[in-house]
């Protein structure tokens, strides 16, 4: 678990979560691409191959993005409590800026003995720009299933 | 109007197998790494086990990294002369640490036109489904990919 464990009693529709803020540096992506096993240069880690693709420059890989939107769900309550994420890649995320990540509630409920939440969950860029968008969906700890 | 598409559909119901896919405590760390996630039970065994885990534990989508090495077949579809990734999706159903050992199946889910402000574009929508070295599912993976005119 969470070392602050969020409990389904304390979430409320709404409620803000986050925001993360990142920078994604070149050679952040460089380092996931090897893990990855993509072969380097490519389109997220060179401006030529960018280019080639109509790229303005080298992009996080989907799946980065997609890493870094877990992130905030699953510091916020713990690695189960993540469910479904599903995203929608609405624009390039570029490396070596500011990134924002930030979710909203937008419903709780109780379900087959699970509790759970919904989110609508963001990652933007300085100017405001929707690079990625989805949702969440998290089953989080019952207050009263622990004190039952 | 219903859009006719033409792509091979006898690909539907047709597995593709991959893997074993050995989940080490160092990939683990270095994907942290790579996104900045610091947390204890991600990064340091003696803290993942303290918390009750049987490894450093794998962020929750750090299965999609696996994902490209399942051999898809074309589906040749006539439609588009640009592809891009459009979506993705992960839905966990248990925790995945170091020490696991995944294999991954992937099917054709869908294959679907959809018209907005820019025009029509068709999402190839492929599904990957991930099993541990107990046979237990614990991860389903959807990506989605657009063809545009």
């Amino acid at each position: 678990m969470a070392e602050n464990t969020v409990y389904f009693e304390d979430v409320d529709l709404g409620d803000e979560i986050g925001p993360l803020e990142r920078v994604a540096r070149d050679q952040d992506v460089i380092d996931f691409c090897q893990l990855w096993g993509n072969p380097m240069p490519n389109r997220f880690t060179d401006q030529e191959k960018a280019e080639k693709t109509r790229l303005p420059g080298p992009i996080l890989p989907g799946i980065m993005s997609m890493a870094l939107m877990a992130q905030l769900l699953t510091d916020w309550a713990s690695p189960e409590s993540l469910k479904d994420l599903d995203l929608v890649f609405r624009q390039p995320v570029p490396h070596n800026k500011p990134l924002r990540i930030s979710a909203t509630v937008t419903d709780t409920r109780q379900e087959d003995g699970e509790n759970l939440v919904t989110c609508d969950i963001l990652m933007t860029g300085a100017e405001g720009e929707r690079y990625v968008g989805g949702t969440a969906l998290l089953s989080l700890p019952s207050r009263q299933a622990e004190s039952g | 109007m219903v859009m006719d598409l033409d792509y091979d559909r006898s690909l539907y119901g047709v597995e593709h197998q991959a893997g074993p896919f050995e989940v080490t405590r160092e990939m683990v760390q270095a994907f942290s790494k790579s996104i900045g996630e610091t947390g204890p039970i991600y990064n340091d065994e003696a803290a993942a086990k303290a918390a009750g885990y049987s490894g450093v534990v794998a962020p929750p989508t750090m299965c999609t990294l696996f994902v490209r090495h399942v051999e898809l077949p074309d589906i040749k579809l006539k439609f588009g002369r640009s592809r891009f990734h459009a979506g993705q999706r992960v839905q966990a159903k248990g925790i995945i640490s170091a020490g696991d050992s995944l294999t991954a199946s992937s099917h054709l889910k869908e294959v679907y036109p959809k018209t907005g402000r820019s025009g029509t574009m068709v999402f190839i929508v492929w599904e990957t489904t991930f099993r541990n070295q107990n046979g237990q599912v614990v991860a389903d993976v959807q990506e989605s990919f657009a063809a545009r005119e």
